[in-house]
C-alpha cells in the first residue's frame, strides 16, 4: 500500500514534520486574521458556492459561452478529453511554433496530465518559473503543498541544490537564493518563445481568463513570449465578470491570509493592434480528464467547486503530519483525497478516501463550503460496493458479524460476557503497539441498570 | 421531563460510568430516565467505513426503537453517535424513512447541549476538584456546533479549574477505523494532543465522547502520564 | 491523433452526467449569520484617498503625493535618484512622457518600442500611469487599451505609477465594473513582487518589481 509506505517515510522525517507544522500553523493564523477584518465572510462563502453550483449545473452552456467569447476576442480554444489528448495538443502547438525555450507558470492541471514529461519526449523542456516549482523541478521531485510546493525543503537543502545546478556559491541567505533563481530565470524569460500558464478563473460572459500570483513569473510567462498557452480544467469557468469579486475576496485570504496577491492578470483574447505589447497568439486548452464524470451526483459534483486555495491542507491534522507526497498526485491533502481517486483513479485511490479521521476541519475552512467528509464517505461506500482493495474479504466478514450481532442485543450481551470471562481481547496490535487498550467494563451499563440503577432515585432530590 | 437514554454501544460496554453519570445528572435535575434495552449500536462504524446497507439496517432498528418511546427527549453521552442519528436521513431514498429519521433526530440531543440548550441549566450541582482541560470531539463540535455548552457546564463545577488547550479543537486522531488502519498517523496526531495536555499541567482531560477518551487515555497511560481521561458526564455527576 | 470531435464529446459527457443526477442539489449548510449575496466589502470611509494611501503602505508600496505636473516631475526625479535609477523607460502615456522630459538631466530615457528585449531587462525603472486605484486594497489597475504598461510595470526592478486621485475607486467590485472590455490585458498590482517559497521567509522583489512607487496627483 503505497500511501501507507509514503506516510511512514514522512512521519520518520523530523525536519519535514517541523516544516509542515510551522507552515500549516502560520497559514492558519494568517487566514484567521484575514477573516477577522471582513464583515460577512459566511455570506461570501455562500455566494461563491451558489455561483459554483449554478455554473456546474449548466456547465455545458457556460463552457460554450466562454469559448465563443474567447474566440471572438482572438483566442484559439482547444478541447481535450483526457491527459493524453491535452499533451498532444500542447505538444503540437509547441512544435509547430518551433518553440525551443518554453517557460511555465504555476499550473496544477499541467502536472495532473504530466505535461513536462510529454513535452520532454518531443525534445521540449519547459522551465518552471514559480520559485517553489522551480526548486522542485531542479531537485527532480514533486510538489508537497499547493501554495508552497517546496515547503519540504530547508534553505540549506536549496542552497546545496542551487550550488550544484546553478553553480552559485553556497549561501543559505534566503534573499540571496531567491535572487539567484531570479537571475537564472530572467534569461529564460527573455528568450522564451512559448509561455504555458494555468488559469484560476475563466469568465463565460467575456471570455476572460484570470491568473493570480505573487512573484510576477505568470505575468512574464503570459506577456513576453510570442505565444501564450493557458491550460484549464473545465470546472474553472464562472458565469459573469462581476463574479470575480467574491472569488478574489475568498481565495487569497483562505490560502495565505493575504487580502490580495500581488498580481491578478485578466486576459481577454489577443492584442487588438499588432504593435501592442503581449503575445500574438493565445491558446486555451479546456481539459476534461474525468471532470465531466463527477457531475453525475450532487455529492461528487461539489468537488468541482474547488478553487485550489490550499486552506484545507493547512487545516488538516493528517496533512500536517505527513505532507503532500504521500497522496501520490499533484493534489494533496483533503481535496486531494477526494479529487485524485475521482480524476486519476490511480493505485492509491482505494487508500486515499480512508486516509482521514473525518474530523471536518477542512469543511470549516473551505471558501466554497465543499463537504469533503461527505465526499470521502461517498467514495468509501463506493469502494465497498465495488469490492475495491485487497483487504476487503476479512473486513466484509467483520462487518457482517458486527451487523448480525448488533441486531441481536441478547447475543451481543452473551458475547461480551464471554469475552470478559474468558479474557478474550481482539488482537488489535495496530492499537496496542502505541496505546493501552481499555478493558471491557466488569459490569456494562445495562447490567448496572438492571441491577438497581433503573429504580434509583436521585439521592439529592 | 421524561428522557430516553441513548446509551451508545461504546459507553455501554467500555465506559459505563459515562452512561451512569448521564442518568444521575438528569435525575438530579428532575428528569425521569428510561432505558430501552433493545438498543445496541447506531451503525456509525459501518457508515464510516462504507458499509451502507449494514448502517441502514441498524439505523432502521434504532429509529423504530426510539419512535416507540413517548419520552420528551432522547439524550446521549456521545456527540458522534448523536451526529450519526442526525445524518440518518442521508441513508434513505425512501421519503417515508427519511421523514421518520428526521423525526427521531429532532428529539435526539447530546448531553451538554441538552442540559444547556433544552433544560437551560449550567450549574448542575457538581463538585470535582482539580485542574481540568476540555477536548472538543470533532462530530460534536463540527456537526452539532457544540462548543460553549461543555465549557459553561465545567466552569460551574465547584472546585474545578478549567484550563483551555491551545489545540482543543484539533482532532485526537481516533476517527473510528482510521485509528487502526493508519495507526502511525493516528498516533502522530494523538501525540500533539497529548503533548499539549501534559504542558497544560492538568489532572484530567475531559471530553464528551468515549471514543476520544479511549484514544487519548490509552496514550496518556502508555506514556506514563498521571493525567486521567474523564467523560463530561462523570464530572457532572460527581458530588465529591 | 485522436479522431472524433473532442468538443462534442465533452459537451455530450457533461449533459449526460448532469442528467443522471436526480438528487436535490446539495446546498452547503446555511451559515447562521450569513446574509447571502452581499459579499464582504469592508465599509469604506469617506476619504478614499486616505484609505488608499494607508493600504499602499500596508502592502509595501511607497507613495508621494503632488499637486500639478511641475511638482510631479521634481518628485519623480527625486524618487528615481533615491532609488539609484539611471536608465528609465516611460510608457506611451502623454503625462508620463511630459514628466520624464521635465525631470532634467541625470537620466537615460528610453522608449519601449525602441528597446530590444535584453535592453528592457537591463533598465532600472519603468514609469507608467495607472488607470485606477482601489482604496480597499491599495491596488493599481492597468488597462492595456489605454496604455502600453504591461512590461514596464513588470520587468524593471522599480515601477513608478502616476495616478490621479480622481481615479481612486473604493472596492474590487467597483474596479471590475469600471475596466474596459476593450482591454485584452487588465493587470491588478498590489505592492511589490514577493515570495515565501523558501522556508516561508518573505523575499520582496522576485520576478516583478521590488519597488512600487505611486506618484499620486492630487486633483480637486
Amino acid at each position: 500500500m503505497t500511501f501507507e509506505r509514503d506516510a511512514r517515510t514522512a512521519l520518520a522525517d523530523g525536519q519535514l514534520r517541523g516544516a509542515l507544522r510551522h507552515a500549516t500553523t502560520l497559514f492558519g493564523e494568517r487566514r484567521r486574521a484575514a477573516l477577522a477584518t471582513v464583515p460577512d465572510w459566511e455570506g461570501a462563502r455562500d455566494r461563491a458556492r451558489a455561483i459554483k453550483d449554478e455554473t456546474l449545473a449548466h456547465l455545458d452552456r457556460y463552457l460554450e459561452e466562454f469559448t465563443a467569447n474567447a474566440e471572438r476576442a482572438g483566442a484559439q480554444v482547444h478541447w481535450a478529453r483526457d491527459a493524453a489528448e491535452a499533451c498532444d495538443i500542447i505538444g503540437r502547438i509547441a512544435q509547430q511554433r518551433g518553440a525551443r525555450t518554453v517557460v511555465k507558470s504555476k499550473s496544477m492541471a499541467s502536472e495532473e496530465i504530466h505535461l513536462n514529461a510529454a513535452l520532454a519526449r518531443r525534445g521540449i523542456e519547459p522551465v518552471e518559473t514559480d520559485l517553489g516549482e522551480y526548486i522542485v523541478q531542479l531537485a527532480g521531485e514533486t510538489p508537497s503543498h499547493i501554495v508552497v510546493p517546496a515547503i519540504h525543503k530547508t534553505k540549506a537543502q536549496i542552497a546545496a541544490l542551487f550550488a550544484d545546478k546553478l553553480g552559485i556559491a553556497l549561501s543559505d541567505d534566503v534573499a540571496t537564493l531567491a535572487a539567484a533563481a531570479r537571475q537564472a530565470l530572467r534569461r529564460r524569460f527573455a528568450e522564451a518563445d512559448l509561455g504555458i500558464s494555468g488559469v484560476n478563473f475563466a469568465v463565460a460572459e467575456t471570455g476572460t481568463i484570470l491568473i493570480l500570483e505573487n512573484e510576477g513569473n505568470a505575468r512574464l510567462t503570459t506577456s513576453l513570449p510570442r505565444t501564450h498557452l493557458a491550460l484549464m480544467g473545465i470546472e474553472k469557468v464562472i458565469p459573469r465578470f462581476a463574479d470575480l469579486e467574491v472569488f478574489l475576496q475568498l481565495l487569497p485570504r483562505s490560502g495565505t491570509g493575504q487580502a490580495l496577491t500581488a498580481y491578478q492578470s485578466l486576459l481577454t483574447g489577443t492584442k487588438r493592434r499588432p504593435e501592442d505589447e503581449g503575445p500574438d497568439e493565445l491558446h486555451i486548452v479546456l481539459l476534461d480528464n474525468g471532470r465531466s464524470q463527477m457531475l453525475a451526483s450532487a455529492v461528487t459534483r461539489q468537488t468541482l467547486a474547488c478553487i485550489r486555495c490550499g486552506a484545507c491542507l493547512n487545516a488538516c491534522p493528517v496533512y500536517r503530519q505527513i505532507g503532500g507526497h504521500a497522496y501520490g498526485s499533484v493534489y494533496p491533502g483533503p481535496i486531494g483525497a477526494v479529487l485524485t481517486p475521482q480524476l486519476l483513479g490511480t493505485g492509491r485511490s482505494s487508500e486515499l478516501p480512508y486516509a482521514s479521521s473525518l474530523c471536518g476541519a477542512c469543511r470549516d475552512v473551505c471558501p466554497v463550503k465543499i463537504d469533503i467528509p461527505a465526499v470521502l464517505l461517498h467514495l468509501r461506500a463506493q469502494a465497498v460496493d465495488r469490492g475495491a482493495g485487497k483487504r476487503r474479504v476479512l473486513e466484509r466478514l467483520a462487518f457482517w458479524a458486527y451487523a448480525t450481532v448488533m441486531a441481536r442485543p441478547r447475543l451481543l450481551e452473551w458475547l461480551v460476557r464471554a469475552a470478559r470471562t474468558l479474557r478474550i481481547l481482539p488482537p488489535l496490535a495496530a492499537w496496542t503497539k502505541w496505546r493501552d487498550l481499555r478493558p471491557l467494563a466488569p459490569r456494562s451499563f445495562r447490567e448496572q441498570w438492571r441491577a438497581g440503577l433503573r429504580d434509583q432515585r436521585d439521592p439529592n432530590a | 421531563m421524561r428522557v430516553s437514554l441513548f446509551v451508545t454501544c461504546l459507553a455501554d460496554q467500555l465506559w459505563p460510568s459515562a452512561a451512569v453519570g448521564t442518568v444521575q445528572v438528569l435525575r438530579r435535575l428532575g428528569c425521569v430516565v428510561e432505558f430501552d434495552e433493545r438498543q445496541t449500536c447506531c451503525g456509525q462504524p459501518a457508515f464510516n467505513t462504507g458499509y451502507r446497507p449494514a448502517a441502514r439496517t441498524l439505523a432502521q432498528r434504532l429509529i423504530e426503537i426510539f419512535e416507540s418511546s413517548t419520552a420528551d427527549a432522547i439524550v446521549s453521552p456521545s456527540g458522534s453517535c448523536t451526529a450519526m442519528v442526525h445524518h440518518y436521513h442521508q441513508l434513505f431514498d425512501d421519503g417515508g424513512w427519511r421523514a421518520r429519521a428526521r423525526g427521531v433526530a429532532e428529539r435526539t440531543h447530546e448531553l451538554s447541549s441538552f442540559l444547556v440548550n433544552r433544560l437551560g441549566v449550567e450549574d448542575v450541582g457538581a463538585s470535582f476538584s482539580g485542574r481540568l482541560t476540555w477536548h472538543d470531539a470533532c462530530h460534536g463540535l463540527r456537526d452539532l456546533g457544540i462548543r460553549t455548552e461543555p465549557r459553561r457546564l465545567l466552569r460551574r463545577v465547584k472546585g474545578a479549574e478549567l484550563v483551555e488547550l491551545p489545540n482543543a479543537e484539533t482532532c485526537c486522531g481516533f476517527g473510528g477505523t482510521f485509528s487502526v488502519k493508519y495507526p502511525e498517523i493516528s498516533v502522530a496526531m494523538l501525540d500533539e494532543k497529548v503533548d499539549a495536555i501534559e504542558r497544560a499541567g492538568v489532572e484530567a482531560v475531559v471530553s464528551g465522547d468515549a471514543s476520544c477518551l479511549m484514544q487519548i487515555g490509552g496514550r496518556l497511560s502508555r506514556r506514563g502520564s498521571p493525567v486521567r481521561a474523564v467523560h463530561l458526564a462523570e464530572v457532572l455527576a460527581s458530588t465529591l | 491523433m485522436r479522431s472524433g470531435d473532442a468538443r462534442h464529446e465533452i459537451l455530450y459527457a457533461i449533459r449526460t452526467n448532469l442528467a443522471q443526477d436526480t438528487s436535490p442539489p446539495i446546498l452547503s449548510s446555511p451559515s447562521p449569520e450569513g446574509t447571502g449575496g452581499q459579499g464582504v466589502r469592508t465599509p469604506i470611509p469617506r476619504d478614499l484617498v486616505a484609505r488608499f494611501r494607508e493600504q499602499l503602505v500596508a502592502v509595501g508600496a511607497l507613495c508621494t503625493a503632488v499637486r500639478g505636473e511641475t511638482e510631479a516631475a521634481a518628485a519623480l526625479a527625486r524618487i528615481l535618484t533615491d532609488a539609484g535609477a539611471r536608465r528609465v523607460v516611460g510608457s506611451d502615456s502623454a503625462v508620463v512622457q511630459r514628466l520624464l522630459h521635465a525631470m532634467g538631466d541625470g537620466f537615460e530615457l528610453e522608449r519601449l518600442d525602441r528597446l530590444s528585449r535584453d535592453e528592457l531587462f537591463s533598465c532600472d525603472a519603468g514609469v507608467t500611469t495607472a488607470q485606477w486605484g482601489i482604496a480597499e486594497t491599495g491596488t493599481l489597475v492597468l488597462e492595456s487599451a489605454r496604455e502600453q504598461s504591461r512590461l514596464l510595470s513588470l520587468v524593471p526592478p522599480i515601477h513608478v505609477a502616476v495616478l490621479s486621485t480622481r481615479c481612486i475607486c473604493d472596492s474590487l467590485g467597483d474596479a471590475l465594473a469600471r475596466v474596459s472590455p476593450a482591454s485584452h490585458a487588465v493587470t491588478f498590482i498590489t505592492g511589490p513582487s514577493r515570495t515565501s517559497d523558501i522556508e516561508l521567509t518573505l523575499v520582496v522583489g522576485v520576478h516583478g518589481p521590488q519597488t512600487v512607487h505611486v506618484l499620486l496627483m492630487e486633483e480637486a
